[in-house]
């Protein structure tokens, strides 16, 4: 029989993890001490599920916080294109959510968001390559279900404009949205005067679609 | 649909094991190989030369460290005899008079009057080792002072805990769900086992510490408590030699978790009797004080020494059906045990919005109906 396993099984450090960290991502943030002992019965109890709204809140922190440390840059010394991460590959600009995941988080706009948060939210927007992700759901056949694209911004306030499949949206600067697209590809038109995707303010791209489609993250 | 879950050993009950008996200071064990030994038999005698006790007056006195020295009725580089008196604070109105004796026999060599603590230099004493079991002696090593003694045992396996074997006689200080506070340790538990109660905290370990105490069973303990303990980190699995200076043992989880109702009640059940704590691999050992025990151990073997007599991993995968016993382990209701009346047919939508498969848990208070991922089963 396969041993029931939870989110946190993913990770080996979350001992690692502040509650302070926790309950930056928590409003209103319960009191230190219980978030601690909240995430210290995680180390015990990995494959358990949060039951109440506040402990999948609760856990969906811990979870951007156990994402964070361990999206340190690291590559496989062997092939510089496999990443060391399990979570995320750098040089091929993909996130890889293990489907397992999806047990515990069943909606996947939620747990994207949360990635997004652990491992893209505090990286510096530089380099033109870094302005798209795809996503990838990773098991035993792994499943493209979208893209992730991060403007660069040059204001804080704003806004976006995306042609696709022949219908327009409008998404202000500071805001994170899911424009569905469930088609394998899709052709989009990026238009925007404060901000930029690979160093274009109006560029026509194909990217990844899926059941997730595409996250466009606009906050600052 | 079958449902998979862990399954956790919690207790064995009845179980041949070896108990290990260690022999402080310098001195010779008596018996050998093959000896049948009950409770009270002296198997080795030493002369124990260092140390000393840390006694916290002020906390005991409920006043000012710098007052201390106002209350002691020994000067310093005096001798003192365990049982005297040491420290005497008269009552007021409402409080009793507050009498402190000395709990070993020692010189008071000093008062620090920031911490309000006294140090009681331990006088050389011989120590009688009791065998404290019915059993038959396995091994001698006359090098380490260990004797290795083969008799009928209860074992219990908390969840985690810290420090080396220790023993003593246990004492439960508080019902399963209460809080064991620094006000309920005092030198008249020198040397026991202390049980009982859902919370454990720093303060109280220092208090422990201070009063002799050689271990301590508790359900729940905070997680930054345990931090301190552990030098900063919440690491659960140690090194086998990492000790605190007395033994801890928790049970159930971190927070305020009441012991379970199976560890509690065979607890109870050894309440004055002498147990051995060995925190670093969170288990408890309660030998038979029953001296027909003697039968079974006088039948039994074990693997050669050496061997490892802990079960492997004390949790394996077992299918969840109705009738089998468990133990609650998400965030809501933790530690609670009860048996599995009901499961559902299908999954249902929790308020966390997440689906499972719903099952029904039948406590002694209540009936829980919780995810089926959040308990597991209990042996």
């Amino acid at each position: 029989m396969s041993k029931p396993l939870g989110i946190f099984d993913s990770f080996n450090n979350l001992d690692k993890i502040k509650p302070e960290d926790i309950a930056s991502w928590l409003t209103p943030a319960p009191p230190p001490l219980y978030l601690e002992n909240y995430l210290a019965n995680k180390l015990l109890y990995p494959q358990s599920v949060p039951v109440s709204e506040l402990d999948l809140k609760i856990e969906l922190a811990i979870l951007r916080e156990a994402l964070k440390i361990n999206s340190a840059q690291s590559f496989n010394k062997s092939n510089p294109f496999l990443s060391e991460s399990p979570f995320i590959n750098f040089n091929l600009k993909k996130i890889l959510i293990p489907g397992h995941f999806l047990d515990f988080v069943p909606d996947l706009q939620i747990l994207v968001w949360v990635f997004i948060d652990g491992l893209l939210l505090e990286r510096k927007r530089e380099k033109d390559f870094e302005d798209i992700w795809t996503v990838i759901i990773t098991g035993d056949l792994d499943d493209v279900v979208g893209t992730i694209i991060l403007p660069r911004l040059k204001s804080a306030a704003g806004e976006i404009q995306l042609d696709l499949l022949g219908k327009t949206y409008t998404l202000k600067l500071g805001s994170l949205t899911v424009v569905p697209c469930l088609k394998k590809k899709c052709q989009l038109l990026f238009k925007s005067n404060e901000s930029l995707l690979l160093g274009k303010n109006d560029l026509l791209i194909e990217v990844y679609g899926g059941k997730l489609g595409i996250v466009v993250d606009g906050r600052v | 649909m079958k449902l998979t879950v862990n399954k956790r050993l919690r207790l064995e009950k009845d179980v041949i094991a070896r108990v290990p008996r260690l022999l402080r200071g310098e001195g010779k064990i008596f018996v050998s190989v093959g000896t049948e030994v009950s409770p009270g038999d002296i198997i080795g005698t030493a002369t124990q030369f260092t140390g000393f006790r840390i006694i916290n007056l002020s906390s005991l006195l409920s006043v000012r460290p710098s007052e201390v020295i106002k209350y002691i009725k020994r000067e310093v580089g005096q001798k003192i005899y365990k049982g005297e008196l040491l420290a005497f604070k008269k009552g007021q109105f409402f409080s009793p008079d507050k009498i402190i004796t000395a709990p070993t026999d020692g010189v008071v060599d000093f008062v620090n009057s920031l911490s309000g603590e006294v140090r009681i230099s331990l006088l050389p004493k011989t120590i009688n080792l009791a065998a404290g079991v019915y059993g038959v002696v396995e091994k001698v090593d006359s090098k380490s002072n260990l004797c290795l003694i083969r008799a009928q045992v209860t074992r219990i396996y908390g969840m985690f805990g810290i420090g080396k074997t220790r023993e003593g006689t246990l004492a439960i200080l508080t019902k399963r769900d209460g809080v064991i506070t620094k006000d309920m340790i005092s030198p008249q538990y020198d040397e026991y086992i202390l049980a009982g109660g859902s919370l454990f905290s720093k303060e109280v370990l220092h208090s422990a510490i201070s009063a002799g105490i050689n271990g301590i069973i508790v359900g729940g303990i905070n997680a930054d408590d345990y931090k301190v303990m552990m030098g900063g980190s919440l690491t659960l699995q140690h090194k086998l030699d990492e000790d605190i200076g007395l033994s801890l043992v928790v049970c159930e989880g971190f927070g305020v978790i009441a012991v379970g109702d199976d560890i509690g009640n065979i607890l109870k059940e050894y309440n004055e009797r002498f147990v051995l704590v060995d925190g670093n691999n969170a288990s408890i050992s309660l030998p038979s004080f029953s001296s027909s025990s003697m039968i079974k151990v006088r039948s039994s073997g074990l693997p050669p020494v050496g061997e490892n007599l802990t079960p492997d991993g004390q949790q394996e995968e077992a299918q969840l059906v109705e009738g089998v016993r468990v133990r609650i382990i998400g965030s809501s209701f933790t530690g609670e045990q009860g048996k599995i009346i009901a499961t559902d047919k299908t999954e249902s939508l929790m308020p966390s919005q997440i689906r499972s498969t719903m099952v029904t848990v039948e406590t002694n208070r209540r009936k829980i109906q919780t995810s089926f991922k959040n308990v597991e089963i209990i042996q």
